[in-house]
């Protein structure tokens, strides 16, 4: 995970995306306390899971990036993937960062620019979810099954730069599939669903792989490459019967909405008769 | 009116037997599934995570099949709730599902997983022919108690509508 593997000497310094990782994740999760709490003083409801849910995902990908992980160097780099491209993009995403903004924000320039870029043209092709699952499990194939790995582990600004796609491509594939902010393409949950198991095939399929043949180029001892295919498999299996857990209790809650209408309708004309 | 609404007695929805089956058999699946990835791999670590005669379609369908458990047993649960909800759940047709998913997927684990594609055996190290049988005879035991459940909802269900 950290640039600070490839240079045992230097392994009190996390280098240039942990430091930046870090401080990002930690101002992000202070804006939204503040925009909670203002939210709230004004009387509005928000709820505080979400705030907990938040600050969860903040401090994951802070931790990921300043603070030790377990396991060998590549245990401890899979470690930090799961949390920063998979725990952390769903803890995150389910809080409702864009809903929240677009509340707490006056009607001002700034909200119309925001509101404008959430219902962009690209933005809603970046969030068909079969794309959004491409760029970011195509990314990992790309990653772990070329010599890109192992360029990173001796170039920094590379090491950053798949770091921040990582996390970037986490957050994008969560907001596509579980769809709880306001976009403009509303995605049918057939469709998420399938993207989610796609997604979860090509995660399971790679991190079997890995068990069998490290990434090219790389000379990892046999136990460590082990476990961290198995923590890329069986952590992936996590995040995603979370993800799955939240799709399926969005489907519960609006069935039962519409149950219910469904029964009240139905009864009406008995009272009335 | 939102209140005397409440207190009307609200006829439940009728009962879907075949929803019901379906659900539990995809909970079935699930359940076996889970069973086998948390026994034979995590506690007796009888099968091994990957086999060195592991194919790419093998490969491949492993992690379909393992994906799809994972999150057949998450929508599984959520549209077995929804059933109780509405008071649809048909309980002897989900019984005969559950049985159903459980051998349905101990056999396919036995003679595709196992044997067809060589994903992993029960076992290593020792003579795997009689695991191979025990494995495949409970499968078929659970189809056939599956099997069984099935015909008697069914005649039960013809039974109460011709009543």
């Amino acid at each position: 995970m950290r640039f600070a593997h490839a240079h045992p000497g230097a392994a009190a310094d996390p280098g240039l995306w942990g430091w930046s990782s870090s401080v990002g994740a930690l101002l992000a999760v202070t804006a939204y306390v503040l925009a909670s709490g203002r939210l709230r003083r004004r009387g509005d409801d928000w709820s505080r899971w979400r705030v907990v849910s938040f600050g969860a995902g903040g401090a994951g990908v802070a931790w990921a990036g300043v603070g030790p992980l377990p396991g060998g160097p590549f245990t401890a780099h899979m470690s930090g993937h799961l949390i920063v491209g998979m725990a952390a993009p769903l803890l995150l995403v389910l809080a409702r960062p864009l809903t929240l903004t677009l509340r707490v924000l006056p009607p001002c320039a700034a909200r119309w620019r925001l509101l404008a870029l959430a219902h962009s043209r690209p933005v809603r092709l970046l969030t068909f979810p079969p794309l959004a699952a491409l760029l970011d499990v195509g990314g990992l194939w790309l990653l772990y099954r070329t010599e890109l790995y192992e360029a990173t582990q001796h170039h920094p600004l590379l090491h950053a730069a798949v770091h921040t796609h990582v996390l970037a491509a986490g957050l994008l594939f969560t907001f596509a599939v579980c769809q709880v902010d306001p976009v403009r393409r509303r995605w049918p949950l057939s469709l998420r669903a399938a993207t989610l198991l796609a997604a979860g095939v090509a995660h399971a399929v790679l991190a079997k792989s890995l068990y069998a043949a490290p990434p090219p180029g790389t000379s990892l001892v046999a136990g460590d490459l082990h476990v961290g295919a198995q923590v890329m498999y069986y952590g992936g299996d996590l995040v995603e019967a979370a993800i799955g857990t939240a799709l399926a209790a969005a489907w519960y809650r609006a069935t039962g909405r519409a149950w219910t209408r469904r029964r009240l309708r139905s009864a009406a004309p008995v009272l009335e008769g | 009116m939102n209140g005397s609404v409440h207190q009307q007695p609200l006829a439940p929805d009728p009962p879907q037997p075949r929803r019901s089956m379906v659900v539990c058999a995809v909970l079935g699946v699930a359940f076996m599934a889970a069973v086998d990835e948390i026994v034979f791999h995590q506690i007796l670590g009888w099968h091994h995570f990957y086999d060195r005669s592991t194919s790419r379609v093998g490969l491949l369908s492993d992690g379909l099949l393992h994906t799809a458990e994972v999150l057949g047993l998450v929508a599984g649960f959520f549209l077995f709730a929804d059933l109780r909800r509405r008071r649809a759940l048909a309980a002897d047709h989900a019984w005969a599902g559950f049985f159903l998913g459980l051998g349905g997927f101990q056999l396919f684990d036995g003679v595709v997983d196992h044997k067809l594609l060589r994903l992993h055996q029960i076992r290593y190290g020792v003579d795997v022919t009689p695991y191979d049988w025990g494995w495949n005879l409970a499968g078929v035991l659970l189809l056939v108690i599956g099997a069984v459940l099935a015909v008697r909802a069914a005649r039960r269900a013809r039974g109460a509508t011709a009543s």
